[in-house]
C-alpha cells in the first residue's frame, strides 16, 4: 500500500516544478505615450463606435532607448472594477498569465512618432469597463516597453462599453414556434392516442 | 410465485455474487420461458425480456431500452449545454462568477422535486407519457436561451432545464416493464450509465456547434444562442420517436396500466418512516452526495477550468472536460463489479469496503486536480478522480438493496435526491464564491469528499458486521431474517406482511462472503438507479 503512496507523492512533487520562463509587467518600464479619442466615462456601443488611438515615443527619454523595438500591440484592458468577482480577467505581472488585456486592437511595426490608428469596436466586446495599453515587443516578441492611456492606478480617463445583446427578432420567433411546435405536437398525439383507443375499446 | 408487487424494476441482479455478475440473459429453469410468444427475445410469463441484447433494435423490448436511455441522455445534455459555453456567455451576459456558480446549483436543484413528483406520475399515467410529456414539455425550456439577457434569466432558464433529468425515474420505471427481474440490475445500470455519459458528450457537442455556427458568420454572443436549439430539437425529436415508436407493455399499447392484483400492499407511510428512521439510509444519503453530486458539479465547472486555467480553446477544454463524463460508459459498470466481486469473498464487508476505497480515490484525486500546475498530470489525475466517483456510485447501488427489503423504493429515492443536494451544495461552497479560485475550490472538494466518505465505516449490520467489527454473537439478532422482518410490526408480521423479507434475507445470506456454503438464487427487489 506504500507504493501508491510514493508515486502520488512523486507526481505531486512533479507538478509543482512546472514553471515557465516570463516577463513581468513590473519590469516594463512606461516609455510610450498613449492616447485615445475616447474621454472618461464616455459609452461606447460595439459594433458601431469608433476608437482613434495615436502613440508615439516619450521624447524625454535617452537617444537609443529604443534601438531593440520592433513592433507594437495595442490592445483593450479591462479596468479593476471591471475584474472584481471574474477571476478570468484578473492581473498577473507575470505577462504570460496576465489576463488583462484580451482583446487585440491592432499590431504594427515600431516607429517612434505619428502612429494612429482608428477602431471600429468589435461585436464581441463585453459590457465593461476599459482602458487601452500598447506593448512594445522586440524582435523576439518579447515584451519590453508599454504606454497606456490611464494611470498607474488604472483609475483615471476611463470608459466604458456597450455591448450587443446577441439576441435577434428572428432567433426569438424561432424560439416561440419550435417551443409552440413541441407543445401542439405533443397534445396532438397524446389525443390521437386517446381517440385511438376509445375507438379500439369500442370495436 | 408470481413477484407482482407493484413496484416497477424488480431486481437484485448480482447480489448473491452467485449468479454470474454479468448475466446478459436468464436461463429457462431460472424463469421459464412463454414460447407461444413470438418476439425477438425470449420472454417470461408477462411477456418480459429475459434476455439483454444490446444493439438490437427490436420492437418492444430492445427498442424500448433504446428510446429510454437516449431520451436521458438527450435531458443531460440540454442540463449540462451551458457549462462548456460559458466563457462566452459570461461575456456576453456580464456575469460574476457568484452568477456563474448559483446557475449552476440552480440546474441540479430542480431535479431533486422532478425526480419526486415523476414517481408519481408513472404510477399514474405510465412511464411512457411521463417521458413524453416530460421532455416535450422541457424542450420551450431549452429554445428559452435565446431570449436570456441578464443573469437572473440566466439562472431561472438552467433552473428549468434541469427539471428535465426527471425522465431518469421515467426511463427506469418503464424498462421494468420490459425487463425481467432477473437482468433488470444490468439493463437500469447500463441505462443509467450511458444516460449520464450526456453530460460529458455535451462538453464535445456544444463547443463544436458553437464553432460551426461562428464560421457561418455569427458574432459570437449570438453562436451560442443558435447552438442551443439543437438540444432543443434533440428533446422534440425524441418525444416524437418515444410517442410514435414506444409502447408501454410488451403487448401493445393501454390508455391506462392495468394494474394486476393489489398494488399498493404496504402504507406508503410506514415505509417511509421504515426509511428515515434506519441511519444507514442517511450516511448513503451523504455518500452519494459525494459521489453522484460531484460528479454532476464537476460537468459544470470543468471545461471552465481548463480553458481559463491552462489558456485552451474552447473547443479543446470541451475534449477534455468530456472525458470526464464519457468515463460512465465503463466506469459505473465497473463500480457494481468490483462491489458484486468483492462480496463473493468478503460479503458485506468487501461491498462497503469497495466503497469506500472507490470514493476516497476520487476525493484523493481530485485535490490533486485542483493543485496541479501542468495540463498532463491535471487530465490523468481528472481522469483516475471520474473513474473513482462514477464508480462509487456504481458501488453504492451495489449495496442500497440491502439496507431494507420494505423501503428500496424511497431509499433509493432519497439516495438520488441526496446526489442532487450535495452537487448543489458543492456548487454552493466552492464554486460560487470568488473568496478563492476554481483550482482551490477544487482541492477542498477533494478533501470533503474523503472526510464525508469516512461515515461509510460506521454501517454496521448486525448479521455481517462493518468494516472492521465483525457480525454480532447473539444467534437471534445475527441472521438476516430478523434484520429484515423487525422493520414490521407483530400486527404486521401476523398479517404475513413480511413473508417476501424472509425470501429475500435467506438469500441475502450470501453477504456472509465464502463462508456461506450455498444461497438459493434471489428473488426480487430493486434498486431504483437514480
Amino acid at each position: 500500500m506504500a507504493a501508491p503512496g510514493f508515486i502520488i507523492a512523486a507526481l505531486v512533487f512533479s507538478c509543482l516544478a512546472a514553471n515557465s520562463c516570463a516577463v513581468t509587467f513590473s519590469s516594463l518600464p512606461n516609455n510610450l505615450i498613449v492616447s485615445a479619442s475616447t474621454k472618461q466615462g464616455q459609452v461606447l456601443k460595439a459594433g458601431e463606435d469608433k476608437i482613434t488611438i495615436t502613440w508615439s515615443l516619450n521624447t524625454s527619454l535617452p537617444a537609443g532607448t529604443d534601438s531593440s523595438y520592433h513592433m507594437v500591440e495595442v490592445k483593450l484592458c479591462y479596468a479593476p472594477i471591471s475584474q472584481q468577482d471574474r477571476a478570468w480577467r484578473r492581473t498577473e505581472d507575470d505577462l504570460t498569465r496576465d489576463k488583462t488585456c484580451q482583446h487585440k486592437i491592432v499590431t504594427r511595426p515600431y516607429s517612434r512618432s505619428n502612429n494612429t490608428f482608428t477602431w471600429t469596436v468589435q461585436k464581441d466586446v463585453p459590457t465593461a469597463t476599459y482602458f487601452i495599453r500598447a506593448y512594445v515587443q522586440n524582435s523576439h516578441d518579447e515584451e519590453c516597453a508599454y504606454g497606456q492611456t490611464t494611470d498607474s492606478h488604472k483609475a483615471t480617463n476611463l470608459f466604458d462599453v456597450q455591448a450587443i445583446s446577441g439576441r435577434h427578432a428572428s432567433l426569438d420567433i424561432a424560439s416561440v414556434c419550435f417551443s409552440a411546435f413541441s407543445i401542439v405536437s405533443l397534445f396532438g398525439f397524446f389525443f390521437m392516442e386517446k381517440r385511438k383507443a376509445k375507438s379500439s375499446q369500442q370495436k | 410465485m408470481a413477484d407482482i408487487e407493484g413496484y416497477p424494476g424488480s431486481s437484485m441482479h448480482g447480489v448473491t455474487g452467485r449468479e454470474p455478475v454479468l448475466a446478459f440473459s436468464v436461463a429457462s429453469p431460472m424463469v421459464p420461458t412463454d414460447t407461444t410468444a413470438k418476439f425477438d427475445l425470449p420472454v417470461d410469463s408477462e411477456h418480459k425480456a429475459k434476455k439483454f441484447k444490446i444493439f438490437s433494435f427490436a420492437n418492444p423490448h430492445m427498442r424500448t431500452f433504446h428510446l429510454s436511455w437516449i431520451s436521458f441522455f438527450t435531458c443531460f445534455v440540454s442540463t449540462f449545454a451551458a457549462a462548456p459555453l460559458v466563457p462566452i456567455i459570461r461575456d456576453n451576459l456580464n456575469l460574476t462568477k457568484s452568477d456563474i456558480g448559483n446557475a449552476g446549483v440552480a440546474s441540479v436543484s430542480g431535479s431533486i422535486f422532478s425526480r419526486l413528483v415523476m414517481g408519481a406520475v408513472c404510477d399514474l399515467v405510465g412511464p411512457r407519457y411521463g417521458c413524453v410529456f416530460l421532455i416535450m414539455l422541457s424542450a420551450p425550456t431549452v429554445f428559452c436561451m435565446s431570449f436570456v439577457s441578464s443573469a437572473g434569466g440566466y439562472l431561472a432558464v438552467r433552473f428549468m432545464i434541469g427539471f428535465s433529468l426527471a425522465t431518469f425515474v421515467s426511463c427506469q420505471f418503464w424498462m421494468s416493464t420490459m425487463f425481467n427481474s432477473k437482468i433488470i440490475g444490468l439493463v437500469n445500470g447500463t441505462a443509467a450509465g450511458w444516460g449520464n455519459m450526456g453530460g460529458g458528450a455535451t462538453q464535445l457537442i456544444m463547443p463544436f456547434l458553437y464553432d460551426i455556427i461562428k464560421r457561418t458568420g455569427a458574432t459570437p454572443f449570438t453562436a451560442w444562442r443558435i447552438a442551443f436549439f439543437i438540444p432543443g430539437w434533440l428533446h422534440v425529436i425524441m418525444g416524437i420517436l418515444v410517442i410514435t415508436l414506444g409502447q408501454d407493455l410488451p403487448d401493445g399499447n393501454l390508455s391506462t396500466l392495468q394494474k394486476k392484483g393489489d398494488v399498493a400492499k404496504d402504507q406508503f407511510g410506514k415505509v417511509f418512516w421504515n426509511a428515515v428512521t434506519n441511519y444507514r439510509t442517511w450516511i448513503f444519503v451523504l455518500l452519494y452526495g459525494y459521489s453522484m453530486g460531484v460528479e454532476l458539479s464537476t460537468d459544470n465547472v470543468i471545461a471552465e477550468y481548463f480553458y481559463d486555467r491552462f489558456d485552451l480553446n474552447l473547443h479543446t477544454a470541451g475534449i477534455i472536460a468530456a472525458t470526464f463524463g464519457m468515463a460512465n460508459l465503463v466506469a459505473r459498470p465497473f463500480g457494481g463489479f468490483a462491489s458484486d466481486y468483492t462480496a463473493k469473498r468478503f460479503g458485506m464487508r468487501g461491498r462497503l469496503w469497495t466503497v469506500w476505497i472507490l470514493q476516497t480515490l476520487g476525493g484523493a484525486f481530485c485535490l490533486l486536480l485542483g493543485r496541479s500546475n501542468s495540463l498532463p498530470l491535471a487530465v490523468t489525475f481528472m481522469i483516475i478522480f471520474s473513474i473513482g466517483a462514477q464508480a462509487a456510485c456504481g458501488a453504492t447501488f451495489g449495496i442500497i438493496p440491502f439496507i431494507s427489503r420494505r423501503s428500496l423504493g424511497v431509499i433509493s429515492g432519497m439516495t438520488g435526491a441526496g446526489g442532487n443536494f450535495g452537487s448543489g451544495l458543492t456548487q454552493l461552497l466552492f464554486f460560487t464564491s470568488s473568496k478563492y479560485s476554481t483550482a482551490t475550490g477544487l482541492t477542498y472538494m477533494g478533501i470533503m469528499i474523503m472526510a464525508c466518505t469516512l461515515p461509510v465505516t460506521l454501517v454496521h449490520f448486525p448479521q455481517w458486521g462493518s468494516m472492521f467489527l465483525p457480525p454480532t454473537k447473539d444467534t437471534v439478532k445475527g441472521t438476516e431474517e430478523h434484520y429484515y422482518s423487525s422493520e414490521y410490526t407483530e400486527e404486521e408480521k401476523a398479517k404475513g406482511m413480511h413473508q417476501n423479507s424472509l425470501k429475500f434475507a435467506e438469500n441475502s445470506r450470501s453477504e456472509r462472503g465464502n463462508r456461506v456454503a450455498s444461497a438459493p438464487t434471489p428473488p426480487s427487489s430493486t434498486p431504483n438507479h437514480v
